[in-house]
């Protein structure tokens, strides 16, 4: 019985774990990456640290893009899939590489690990992104953090006052995203953590509606961020976001808990930007004929108990792809990915072997 | 301008002005009423640092408005004193809204120290200390002057650095006749003032109890309250 030949689509923590640990199996793993690089999304747009440990990214997700290179996974690089069949005697599939020639491959079953996108803050038009050249989103300030260069985008000096507003893109019926993106708490209270760290005299504020940072997250992240960090936390949706007279931005927005409109001068503003599916995710579903539930990631067979299947036999997901996850939640995904496409593909080899018998 | 249905604004917010001009134009008598606005300018980290720099104020930063100190504030809900509200005291020192602060110096001196918030609080801020500290910040600032609380507080230590131990007796003694409280100056609490150093169940005066080497201790204590620290 030859091994089963399994294609993971997608190279970011769900699609490395997967495809590792597939290959450590004994499994003929292709991994189709559409950037030049293995690591996805975490390491396009540089993040900085990872919560809880504050560890960073590299430190999570290099020992992953390892394993996969040393476990014999062929890794294809700047390459897309560009077509996808299935029948009886597996999924055919047409890959692309950047400028090459396409090449066809016949797999047993095929995990989909092909992720999310940061929301487009251009669209909320009244928090001045794209504008206000102080008004940053995730991807942004992750990139200035990871590469310690804090400075207002306006005028280059440093920010005395930081704000945080939660919720862009998430839990807003007025841009269609009716669900919450589960990390953007998180991420934001570890972003004022990593800001008052480096820079202590600069003061931090997050503008809340609910503070998510659920599990261990609570105590490791929000609750330390308060103690340990002075990191302040204002109960209130900023409703727009002006320019002031000396070219600071003002956060207009109510305190709840004061019941007073409030203007506060910030130098800089961080729009925790929500989750969706992303391009890849949307096109591959749609070529490999996967049904999108109502929030427009791909749905799985059962969202309780079958949280890994899709709605097409042989083909599996992990990882962002079906909706907002954090890291470990990925990596943890995609191992049960990889257990339930190679036990669909021995299961495949088993019923071949009686048929011929 | 003229304003309509003043009832329905904030009587603090009101400003009546005898004369007004604007713009060299005299705009005195009915054209003299403004409204002071509602909207917060902007949030200060005054208070919060001076508060959470006192030993008693420190664990103002743990704190994330639950309100459960409040739920079981016994001035607030026994005593029905709803301006006492010790989670509000807390934001308003965090936000540094010292506007707001000032409005509750006739207040924020009554807690009676029942400690309930510090037990029940779920992210260990010492409520009770911390609502002293900020008492001390708004004294501090000279929005309130000495109250009872403080007065009480005062003859305690004084007391108490005298030798050591508590003198109950002279304590409530000379506070009940500095603040003339008519209830206690009467025969029943006389009689049972009497009874209770005939029992030695108090020791007063010559007889108080002693700590052994006072001299050297109180010679610390002495420091470390004139050091002030404590807000």
């Amino acid at each position: 019985m030859s091994s089963p030949r399994i294609l993971v689509v997608g190279g970011g923590p769900a699609g490395l774990s997967a495809a590792c640990d597939l290959a450590e199996a004994g499994a003929n793993v292709v991994l189709v990456e559409e950037e030049g690089f293995l690591g996805g999304t975490p390491k396009k747009l540089h993040y900085s640290l990872i919560a809880p440990d504050l560890k960073p990214v590299q430190e999570v997700l290099d020992p992953l893009v390892r394993r996969v290179e040393q476990s014999g996974v062929e890794v294809m690089l700047n390459s897309e899939v560009a077509s996808f069949k299935g029948s009886g005697d597996g999924f055919h599939v047409e890959v692309r590489r950047k400028g090459g020639p396409l090449e066809s491959h016949v797999f047993d079953s095929v995990i989909a690990a092909t992720g999310f996108a940061h929301w487009d803050p251009h669209k909320k038009y009244e928090y001045g992104y794209g504008v206000y050249p102080d008004v940053l989103d995730f991807k942004d300030f992750e990139r200035m953090l990871s590469e310690d260069n804090l400075r207002r985008p306006s005028n280059g000096e440093t920010p005395k006052r930081i704000a945080w507003l939660l919720c862009v893109g998430s839990r807003d019926k007025q841009v269609g995203k009716f669900y919450c993106c589960r990390m953007g708490c998180v991420v934001s209270i570890k972003q004022a953590m990593e800001v008052r760290q480096k820079h202590p005299e600069i003061d931090t504020y997050v503008y809340y509606m609910d503070i998510r940072t659920y599990g261990f997250w609570e105590d490791k992240v929000y609750w330390r961020s308060m103690e340990e960090f002075n990191v302040k936390f204002v109960r209130g949706r900023i409703g727009s976001i002006n320019r002031g007279e000396d070219g600071r931005l003002v956060a207009m927005a109510e305190d709840t808990i004061l019941q007073r409109p409030t203007e506060v001068p910030f130098d800089m503003l961080v729009l925790a930007t929500g989750m969706e599916a992303s391009r890849g995710t949307v096109e591959f579903a749609k070529l490999a004929g996967l049904e999108l539930e109502e929030h427009g990631f791909i749905k799985p067979l059962q969202s309780d108990s079958l949280p890994v299947h899709t709605t097409v036999e042989g083909i599996f997901v992990a990882g962002t792809a079906t909706g907002p996850k954090a890291i470990p939640d990925s990596v943890s995904e995609g191992s049960a990915a990889a257990m339930k496409a190679l036990n669909f593909a021995r299961r495949k080899a088993v019923a071949e072997r009686q048929q011929t018998r | 301008m003229p304003i309509h249905e003043k009832n329905l604004v904030d009587k603090n917010r009101l400003l009546v002005k005898e004369e007004a001009k604007l713009d060299g134009l005299d705009v005195s008598g009915q054209w003299s009423t403004f409204i002071e606005q509602r909207i917060l300018g902007d949030y200060s980290t005054d208070v919060l640092d001076a508060v959470a720099s006192t030993p008693a104020g420190k664990t103002i930063v743990n704190c994330w408005q639950c309100g459960t100190c409040t739920a079981g504030c016994c001035m607030h809900t026994d005593f029905g004193l709803r301006e006492f509200n010790p989670r509000y005291f807390i934001y308003l020192a965090q936000k540094g809204a010292e506007d707001e602060l000032k409005k509750y110096a006739p207040v924020i001196w009554r807690c009676v120290t029942c400690n309930k918030c510090v037990e029940r609080c779920p992210k260990g801020v010492r409520v009770e200390e911390v609502v002293h500290s900020i008492e001390g910040y708004m004294r501090s600032k000279g929005w309130m002057g000495d109250t009872p609380a403080s007065r009480w507080d005062e003859a305690f230590v004084k007391n108490t650095l005298q030798t050591g131990v508590l003198d109950e007796l002279a304590l409530t003694r000379s506070y009940v006749s500095r603040e003339k409280l008519a209830e206690f100056n009467n025969r029943f609490m006389l009689r049972m003032a009497l009874k209770l150093v005939r029992t030695g169940r108090i020791r007063t005066g010559p007889l108080r109890h002693r700590v052994k080497g006072w001299e050297k201790v109180r010679g610390v204590a002495k420091e470390i309250l004139e050091g002030g620290g404590d807000g």
